[in-house]
């Protein structure tokens, strides 16, 4: 590529041979009209003086002709002599005129001619002469001489008057030759100053067409690369130097652009990896964005767990999803050759020959499993901290290139955060998924409010206690959801549900703050306190009632005894009141039995011990103690003659009869008849205790069987009891299996009912 | 001295019966609140001991219907309970009670208390 300089040195070297080509015309030019001039001159001056020595030949001519004329007439010698003098000087103009007309060949014939008129001239003046010397004057000899002489004289005059004519005419064509030769060299020297001139436009034509358009359009496209346009090529059209130097510019232009476009890329890829909010999609989004670059058509990310170890979290672009379990099952060898040091370090590491790396037979078979051959990881750093890493994976053999490592190294920058931003995601969403599925599924109420007052929202529990649906509840005021009733200010308060139903409930309330402290809501937890409340009042009550009914028999225990230490009394009314102090004592415990039996049996303590029972004879034996006590009433017993071998916890269907037995005596204060009847009844035996007694209303019968109740009747009160008896009897039968039923007319008497099976396959067995 | 002992537990009454024994004193029984009323309003006794859980009429309502009555409100009204709590004493005050007997009680301590309503009755008189 030469070609311009040499093209310049032959073009500069044109011109030199032009401009001396030039000056040598200039100088042949001058110096020829000079030489011509000169020669013309002395040919003119010749001319000039053949001309002088011509027309002084004449003057001899006619100095001849008229000392002749004037010897012929006078016969002075003087004239004589002048004649020959003139003579010679004649002889001597030929010789001159000859000498000088013989450089004109064309001259001399001519001069030849009147030469030899002259000759005959001359003979015929002589001839005159003679005859006047020999004849004298006015002879007839000297007229033929004398005519003859004049003769020649004309003829020698017209000859001598033409070779002047043709001498003047001469020297008239080389004043005109002289002229033309100054024209020539002034010419000569205007036509090579035009061809120089025109030599020199040419070269400035030459010159722009072949350095200075291309230098402006270098100057312009290097002004674009410059000014950052990367898109125009730059093309000159020309071969040489500067073709070179645009074709350089093209080649830096190209790479330039191709940098321009992998940055537009990798930004791209930021803003895309930016929206990736799983890691499956940011592996995804990361192996799209950079595969034109880098032609890595699977990718791997792994995401670093406090401990340090990498978790695989997403695969793309494998065919076969499940090859993530073959990458999970060899963890323990991949650990061992990831260079983790080198990645923490923030490189990037290139496995152009994965074959070798996998020097394990489970890390060969792995790497086949993937059908990868080459790969690249990139760490995925964070302000230092590091995050992950992500393998880019070649299914050919691909060694990394400067260029793409060091792209890959930017992308890894990106793909960081992108993947810290992700991995907080998920964080967050796990939070607030355990958060939401606390809320909703907390046994309390919980509603959510504006600052506002307004409901965000509320839980399952609120929903039921409010009869709204959190759909219909949010963003109406607080007060409308969750409408609470109060008699005192900070007293218990009653939640009035949607349908008017009333609840009890406990509030507690919380303000919400942002970080930066202000409000930004409210939370408020209901719980429904019916539950505690109902216990309450049953605990109230059994208190109030068990400490009644232990401190009757103690307040008699503690009076008679106290009268009986303090005071004296007859005899009779010492033991009477020693009997008041015993049956106190009998109720006292009985009713401490009650309640360890009923405590015992709600707590599941109460474990019966089955077994095969003689029914017949249990209920002879409880009947025999009320037999000897109860003067006013006739027990009776109807049995039929073969009964069923009956399951039962002895101690327990004796407690079952004692209570029903004593009841009937109890509640029948006028005395009457007593009757328990045993009955087979299918697989069950049933057995019933009939008496005569108050009887029941069926209100009084409603809760009969309930803790603590007690038929609010003066005949009832009067007897005393705790209320707890028909509940444990009841308790009991249903733990063997059996049922508890009364009827009762008021006035006519009460039957309660009762069944135990009879086999062993007791229904609740032990409980 | 004419007293009245209201009680639903037999046996109680039976001990106030035994306790005040050959002093001269009448006492009437009653076995629930209504019958207590009835019978201070007909035999106006000096005084009345109640109990507080008694059938159909709470003691505390029968001693504040005796207060409220010009005619027997004068009456000596002791509340005779088997609750212990502050509140029903408070209650027992509130609703007029001249003083407070809690179960179980000593029959002594009964017996001073009656004598001295029957000596400040006889001072009176």
């Amino acid at each position: 590529m030469r070609r311009l300089r040499v093209q310049l040195t032959v073009l500069l070297a044109l011109l030199g041979l032009l401009v001396v080509a030039w000056g040598a015309a200039i100088f042949l030019g001058a110096r020829d009209a000079a030489r011509s001039s000169v020669s013309l001159q002395s040919t003119a001056e010749r001319v000039d003086l053949l001309r002088r020595a011509v027309t002084g030949l004449s003057r001899d001519f006619v100095s001849m002709e008229t000392s002749r004329r004037a010897y012929l007439l006078t016969g002075d010698k003087t004239a004589q002599l002048t004649h020959t003098r003139a003579e010679v000087e004649a002889d001597g103009g030929f010789r001159q005129v000859r000498a000088l007309s013989r450089r004109w060949q064309g001259l001399a014939p001519q001069v030849e001619q009147v030469a030899d008129e002259y000759r005959a001239w001359v003979r015929a003046g002589h001839t005159e002469l003679k005859a006047k010397e020999r004849h004298g004057a006015m002879s007839d000899a000297l007229m033929t001489a004398g005519g003859r002489a004049d003769h020649h004289f004309q003829e020698l005059w017209a000859r001598q008057t033409n070779l002047e004519d043709r001498l003047a005419g001469s020297q008239r064509a080389y004043a005109r030759s002289q002229d033309r030769t100054y024209e020539a060299a002034q010419t000569l020297a205007v036509r090579t100053a035009l061809m120089l001139l025109a030599a020199l436009v040419l070269l400035a034509i030459w010159l722009r067409r072949a350095v200075g358009a291309p230098a402006d359009a270098l100057r312009s496209a290097s002004g674009r690369l410059a000014g950052g346009d990367l898109e125009t090529p730059v093309t000159l059209g020309v071969e040489n130097e500067l073709g070179a130097v645009a074709s350089d510019l093209e080649t830096m232009r190209r790479r330039l652009a191709g940098r321009m476009e992998a940055l537009e890329r990798l930004r791209h890829l930021s803003a895309q990896v930016v929206g990736a909010t799983s890691l499956q999609r940011l592996a995804e989004v990361v192996l799209t964005g950079l595969q034109p670059e880098i032609g890595a058509t699977r990718a791997v990310l792994g995401a670093a767990r406090p401990v340090g170890d990498l978790v695989l979290r997403a695969l793309a672009g494998f065919p076969d999803p499940a090859v993530a379990d073959d990458i999970v099952k060899a963890d323990d060898e991949i650990r061992q050759v990831l260079p983790m040091a080198t990645l923490r370090a923030g490189q990037v590491v290139g496995m152009a020959d994965l074959d070798r790396v996998a020097t394990s037979p489970a890390l060969h078979e792995l790497v086949a499993r993937m059908g990868v051959a080459s790969l690249a990881l990139v760490p995925l750093l964070s302000r230092g901290r590091f995050l992950g890493v992500l393998a880019l994976c070649w299914t050919e053999r691909h060694p990394l290139d400067r260029e793409q490592e060091a792209l890959l190294g930017l992308a890894g920058n990106q793909i960081a955060g992108a993947l810290e931003a992700a991995l907080r995601l998920e964080e967050a969403e796990r939070a607030a998924g355990e958060a939401r599925a606390v809320f909703y599924a907390i046994a309390d109420g919980v509603l959510l409010s504006d600052p506002y007052g307004r409901v965000t929202a509320m839980n399952r529990a609120l929903e039921a206690l409010t009869g709204w649906t959190e759909a219909e509840a949010r963003g109406r005021p607080y007060a409308e959801v969750l409408p609470l009733a109060t008699d005192q200010v900070g007293g218990p308060a009653d939640l009035v549900s949607r349908y008017g139903r009333k609840v009890p409930v406990a509030v507690s309330s919380a303000p919400i703050f942002d970080l930066r402290g202000r409000v930004v809501g409210g939370v408020d937890v209901i719980r429904d306190v019916s539950r505690e409340r109902e216990i309450d009042e049953v605990k109230s009550a059994l208190i109030s009632t068990v400490s009644h009914e232990l401190r009757t028999p103690l307040t008699l225990i503690h009076g008679f005894a106290e009268l009986l230490v303090l005071r004296d009394m007859p005899v009779e009314r010492q033991r009477s009141s020693a009997v008041e102090i015993l049956d106190a004592s009998r109720r006292l415990a009985r009713l401490i039995d009650d309640l360890l039996s009923v405590s015992r049996m709600e707590s599941g303590r109460l474990v019966l011990d089955p077994r095969p029972l003689d029914l017949a004879a249990v209920v002879e034996r409880i009947l025999s103690p009320f037999r000897a006590m109860a003067a006013k009433h006739t027990l009776r017993t109807k049995l039929p003659t073969s009964l069923p071998v009956v399951w039962g916890d002895p101690d327990k269907v004796e407690q079952i009869l004692t209570n029903l037995v004593g009841n009937a005596i109890k509640y029948s204060p006028g005395g009457g008849e007593v009757l328990v009847t045993v009955e087979l009844d299918g697989d069950t035996v049933q057995v019933s205790v009939r008496d005569q007694g108050i009887g029941m209303s069926p209100r009084d019968m409603g809760q009969l069987f309930e803790k603590f109740y007690r038929v609010d009747r003066e005949e009832v009160r009067r007897t005393g009891g705790t209320g707890l008896g028909l509940y444990i009897t009841k308790r009991l039968v249903e733990m063997h299996g059996g049922r508890l039923w009364a009827e009762s007319w008021p006035g006519v008497g009460s039957v309660f009912r009762f069944t135990l099976p009879t086999s062993d396959e007791l229904a609740g067995s032990g409980r | 001295m004419k007293l009245l002992i209201a009680d639903d537990e037999p046996a109680v009454r039976a001990l106030v019966h035994v306790t005040l024994e050959g002093d001269d004193y009448e006492i009437l029984e009653a076995a629930d609140g209504v019958e207590a009323l009835e019978k201070a309003r007909d035999e106006s006794p000096r005084l009345v001991l109640l109990d507080i859980m008694m059938p159909r009429l709470d003691g505390l309502e029968v001693c504040r219907q005796l207060k409220a009555d010009p005619d027997t409100s004068d009456i000596v009204v002791v509340m005779l309970t088997a609750q212990a709590q502050e509140r029903d004493r408070d209650q027992g005050l509130a609703a007029g009670a001249d003083d407070y007997f809690t179960k179980p009680f000593s029959p002594l301590a009964l017996l001073n208390m009656v004598e001295r309503v029957r000596h400040n009755q006889s001072g009176a008189d």
